[in-house]
């Protein structure tokens, strides 16, 4: 007896799908529930980015980088800076590290916030993303305090950063991690713990470690995974080396290792060590002037490099090509969530399209970054 | 059938913590967080923007603005946009540094430096602005600002600049010149026949 094949439903999720995170679209096989296989369709946000970036300086392609992955601007900045500054073997000041140490930490945070409110908005939780989302606020109203903007700020330049923090910034992030700390708590009453939640994600889309590494994927999914994995750690970039902090990787805690629920967890947890960063940072920060390596023009050696950096997402790496002109000959970036959503397919075939709904929530994707 | 009990326990158990946390947050709602229809009625125009003092702000990023009386017409401003929205022309002046009435071109900007350049047009487009703000560090008289915040006492802050017709996103900030004084500056008439 042969294996009896029911006929075959193809369903469609998106491009406006508010779970897709952007415009993203879902051919998804269907037979009955059980989903048999995914394809994603992309470029629905494709803005030339990498194209675009050949015809305009250096300078210029910040605010373009801004643009890939919205809701982590900072580290978006954060990686290409770092990248030119090593192409251009330029030193910054002492200063200029600590604040774009404690820019990226705070971005890290609001992404997280996002990733998880809107996690279990996908899942049916409404209440915790209020919550979340309020808290994000405060840290985009630091962020419009020091350079004007909220989302896309354009704030780290070669060689420096765009303005000083302003005079009682340090007061106003420490009275801010204060109020913040014990909110992790109450999140977890709110959600994490919550029996409904953990049941839609605990044992579901799991990736197992060398299926994670095989695709490539980096970041929370990885150490979700259990995947000892970070950046920040294995390969320090800028000044990480000087503080400490943990990886939290996924343990199984309510299921099996990798499933969307540890994934999940990491994110929490990652939550807390950026705060220890934070306070780390915010205590021996020194004073010094921030513009003092601003170059005049940036006209970088002929030459290559490639750099990567944790950004909220995983491994964002930046490939820059020089020929010695103003304008660069080639930016490469490679951008986590592509990798992330490559995944998908695999982790959800045989799971329910609800479930499909969850795993895709737990990779945290931003469409911006992927299309670029 | 034990386990079956326990999952309800847990469920009814964290449910209630959430149901706290909830009710908790709703009793300590402040009174006057309500949505507004927003065209119709509006918060005033907060004295403090976000909780911060006002005069404290690095910068600010909202609309665009340019004193133009300052403007010597260098381009750095049009060089350094990366989308291109700014577009600068300009005619050569007669005399560096002295006024032409006839067309309100002052000669000399409000840091003393003459011009030498009559500007005919300085359009920004503000549907297309990235407010990256990169147009106003290379502004050697300061001339082009992001209104409100530290310099709001140049401009005042202008929060909502939404316009029916996308073509009045386009803001004009130079005089307008008709052909014949574009012509005049162009072509200046020899002085000794007048």
């Amino acid at each position: 007896m042969g294996v009896v094949k029911g006929d075959q439903m193809i369903l469609n999720i998106g491009p406006q799908h508010p779970s897709t995170h952007g415009v993203l679209r879902l051919e998804v096989m269907t037979d009955g529930e059980i989903v048999s296989e995914i394809r994603p369709h992309l470029g629905y946000l494709h803005r030339c980015f990498e194209k675009h970036s050949e015809n305009v300086t250096y300078e210029q392609v910040i605010p373009f980088t801004d643009r890939c992955d919205y809701l982590a601007a900072m580290n978006s900045n954060f990686g290409y800076v770092v990248a030119m500054e090593e192409l251009m073997e330029i030193k910054v000041p002492e200063r200029v590290d600590y604040i774009r140490i404690i820019m990226g930490e705070l971005n890290r945070i609001a992404s997280h916030l996002l990733a998880l409110g809107v996690y279990g908005l996908d899942i049916g939780a409404f209440t915790p993303f209020l919550y979340m989302l309020r808290d994000r606020e405060r840290i985009l109203d630091m962020f419009e305090y020091t350079c004007g903007a909220r989302l896309l700020y354009n704030y780290m330049w070669v060689g420096g950063v765009s303005h000083d923090l302003p005079k009682d910034f340090e007061k106003i992030c420490i009275g801010f991690l204060d109020y913040f700390e014990p909110q992790i708590e109450e999140y977890n009453n709110l959600l994490t713990y919550n029996k409904i939640f953990v049941e839609r994600t605990a044992d579901v889309g799991v990736i197992p470690a060398d299926v994670a590494v095989s695709y490539g994927v980096t970041g929370p999914n990885l150490r979700g995974s259990g995947v000892k994995w970070d950046v920040r750690k294995d390969e320090p970039y800028s000044i990480y080396d000087r503080f400490e902090f943990d990886v939290p990787v996924g343990d199984g805690h309510f299921g099996t290792l990798g499933d969307c629920f540890d994934r999940y967890w990491v994110r929490m947890l990652e939550i807390k060590e950026s705060v220890k960063i934070l306070r780390q940072a915010l205590k021996d920060i020194p004073g010094g002037d921030v513009h003092q390596m601003l170059p005049k023009k940036i006209r970088p050696p002929k030459g290559s490099v490639y750099r990567r950096t944790e950004s909220p997402r995983g491994d964002l790496g930046y490939y820059i090509m020089s020929d010695g002109t103003p304008t660069p000959y080639r930016v490469k970036m490679r951008s986590p969530a592509f990798t992330a959503l490559s995944v998908l397919d695999e982790v959800s075939r045989g799971w329910m399209i609800s479930d499909v709904i969850a795993i895709l929530g737990s990779l945290d994707i931003v469409l911006g970054e992927i299309d670029r | 059938m034990s386990k079956y009990f326990a999952n309800i326990y847990d469920t009814v158990n964290t449910l209630w913590t959430g149901m706290r946390i909830t009710w908790r947050h709703m009793m300590n709602i402040k009174r006057d967080n309500v949505t507004l229809q927003y065209p119709e009625e509006r918060w005033p125009r907060p004295e403090r923007n976000i909780g911060f003092e006002h005069e404290d702000y690095n910068v600010i990023r909202s609309r665009l603005h340019v004193d133009i009386d300052d403007c010597i017409g260098c381009l750095k401003c049009e060089r350094a946009c990366p989308v291109d929205c700014i577009k600068i022309d300009t005619i050569k002046a007669p005399t560096r540094g002295e006024d032409i009435p006839d067309v309100k071109h002052t000669g000399e900007t409000s840091n003393g430096t003459k011009k030498a350049m009559v500007v005919s047009r300085f359009t920004i487009d503000m549907s297309e602005c990235c407010y990256c703000n990169l147009c106003t560090y290379p502004c050697p008289e300061e001339c082009i600002f992001m209104v409100g915040g530290p310099n709001s006492s140049k401009h005042p802050i202008d929060y909502e600049f939404s316009e029916f017709d996308r073509t009045d996103l386009i803001y004009q900030f130079a005089k307008k010149l008709s052909p014949e004084q574009k012509d005049g500056l162009q072509n200046p008439k020899p002085e000794a026949e007048a």
